[in-house]
């Protein structure tokens, strides 16, 4: 097989972990708001959490690069946000604000999905030896963002099935990505603190604006803030073993 | 000089620098309800940043210790505001003129500043410089933080110089935990790893239950979000 298919199987691997995200919330049932407010404050810590180690390992290529990209990656969504607020969008039973919440998550994580694919194909650029572990290894940390998707997503009634589908779509542009920045590892990995940045902004921005707010309307904030901290820690430690 | 003299110092600035907070009251009666928000915006995008440098401290050291070290900072100022009655406590009420309000007011920043001292010391072990660096970002953090206070007390009549004095008053446990914490953290090395996760677990819970929730009431989620997103930046890029 062309070494290019195997980036490309590989990247398909890690985005369908995305969907076992999903199934958590095939056994727990949670709808009302208070639930919708622990989802947001899990989903919180998460993407923080995901953010500190991007920036992390961004920085070690270059800080104002990374910095670049982040101011990027806040104006973007702050943009998408003002324009997903002139549509009436409905998502599962969600309207209005909830909707556009919703929808904001799935963009957020899809364009994070862009700077992960870059950097899974840069990682295989390496030499292939080490293939399946970085593949197992961005599969396991791609779990946990389908959680923070379907956390989102499950609460406004949107199906199990649908939870897993939604996750594992906003996975795809990392086999997509993974393949050119395989067969281009130069030039991509110029490009890697930029989009580490971007995702990292993206997230941040996601977290202050929209998340974090409606968290404290719906919930005290003692527990948001427990939430939001023990999945940030969570997220690290996950990520530092992987 | 010997270092426990710089962590005294410079832990003492940082003290010092909450008095700073007055000076916009100085200059205005009493300020718009919108510019609280946007100084608790600024000490928790400060706040997260010294979190974040924290956390890549310990990084590369022991991640289970140093998150088993995060949970007992977590676990720690959550207990501390549970059974001092403070944990629904909102720290935007300039019309609230009860006793009990203004104590636990204090109260609350003076547990919020006991772990900064404990960042500071454990920074200021790893190395001087990321310990003065921290000193300093919590320094800074104190001025708006200072702001806050000063604006509750003013608005219950006390004179704005004892304001100012109070606001340096809670945060004399900063300075205190800074040097013991160094003191101890020289003496036992191997406890670094733990306390720098007490550290970044502690910070993060106090932005997101003390100085973030507020915030959104007095003004817009955007503004909030881009101001504690740029003071962050500005630590993280610095810190780098």
């Amino acid at each position: 097989m062309h070494p290019a298919l195997v980036v490309l199987s590989y990247g398909l691997i890690t985005a369908l972990a995305t969907g076992l995200g999903a199934v958590p919330f095939a056994f727990v049932r949670m709808v009302s708001a208070r639930a919708v407010a622990y989802a947001n404050a899990v989903a919180s810590g998460l993407m923080l959490g995901a953010s500190f180690g991007l920036v992390a390992e961004g920085t070690r290529h270059g800080s104002w690069q990374t910095i670049g990209g982040a101011i990027v990656g806040v104006a973007f969504i702050l943009a998408t946000q003002r324009f997903l607020g002139r549509y009436d969008i409905q998502f599962g039973t969600a309207r209005g604000a909830g909707a556009r919440r919703v929808t904001l998550v799935l963009v957020v994580m899809t364009a994070h999905s862009f700077a992960e694919g870059v950097a899974v194909g840069v990682a295989f650029g390496g030499g292939m030896t080490l293939a399946a572990v970085i593949t197992a290894a961005i599969a396991v940390h791609n779990i946990p963002e389908g959680l923070a998707i379907s956390a989102v997503l499950r609460p406004r009634n949107v199906s199990v099935f649908r939870c897993a589908a939604w996750s594992i779509a906003s996975s795809l542009p990392q086999p997509l990505m993974a393949v050119p920045a395989f067969l281009f590892v130069e030039t991509f990995a110029t490009a890697l603190p930029y989009g580490m940045g971007f995702a990292a902004g993206a997230m941040v921005v996601m977290v202050f604006v929209e998340l974090l707010p409606e968290a404290y309307e719906q919930a005290r904030k003692p527990t948001v803030a427990l939430l939001v901290s023990v999945t940030l820690v969570a997220m690290v430690l996950f990520q530092q073993y992987l | 000089m010997d270092p426990t003299l710089t962590v005294l110092l410079f832990s003492s600035v940082a003290a010092g620098s909450a008095s700073l907070g007055a000076l916009p009251l100085v200059l205005r009666e009493r300020l718009p309800i919108a510019w609280i928000g946007w100084a608790n915006a600024v000490a928790a995008g400060l706040m997260l940043g010294a979190a974040y440098a924290l956390l890549v401290a310990g990084l590369d050291l022991m991640p289970v210790w140093g998150a088993t070290g995060a949970l007992l900072g977590i676990a720690f100022v959550y207990w501390t505001h549970a059974v001092s009655g403070t944990a629904d406590l909102e720290l935007n009420r300039l019309e609230e003129t009860s006793p009990e309000y203004g104590y636990k007011v204090l109260l609350v920043n003076a547990l919020h500043s006991a772990a900064e001292g404990i960042a500071i010391g454990v920074a200021m072990v790893e190395s001087l410089s990321f310990g003065i660096f921290m000193a300093l970002a919590i320094a800074v953090h104190n001025v708006p933080e200072g702001t806050v206070l000063c604006a509750i007390l003013k608005s219950r009549g006390v004179r704005l110089a004892d304001a100012a004095g109070l606001a340096v008053a809670t945060n004399v446990s900063q300075v205190l935990l800074a040097v013991a914490a160094f003191a101890v953290l020289t003496a036992a090395p191997s406890a670094v790893t733990w306390v720098l996760g007490f550290g970044v677990g502690a910070l993060v819970y106090l932005v997101v239950f003390e100085l973030l929730p507020e915030s959104y009431r007095q003004a817009g989620s955007t503004s909030i979000a881009l101001v504690t997103i740029a003071a962050m930046g500005i630590v993280v890029l610095l810190s780098g």
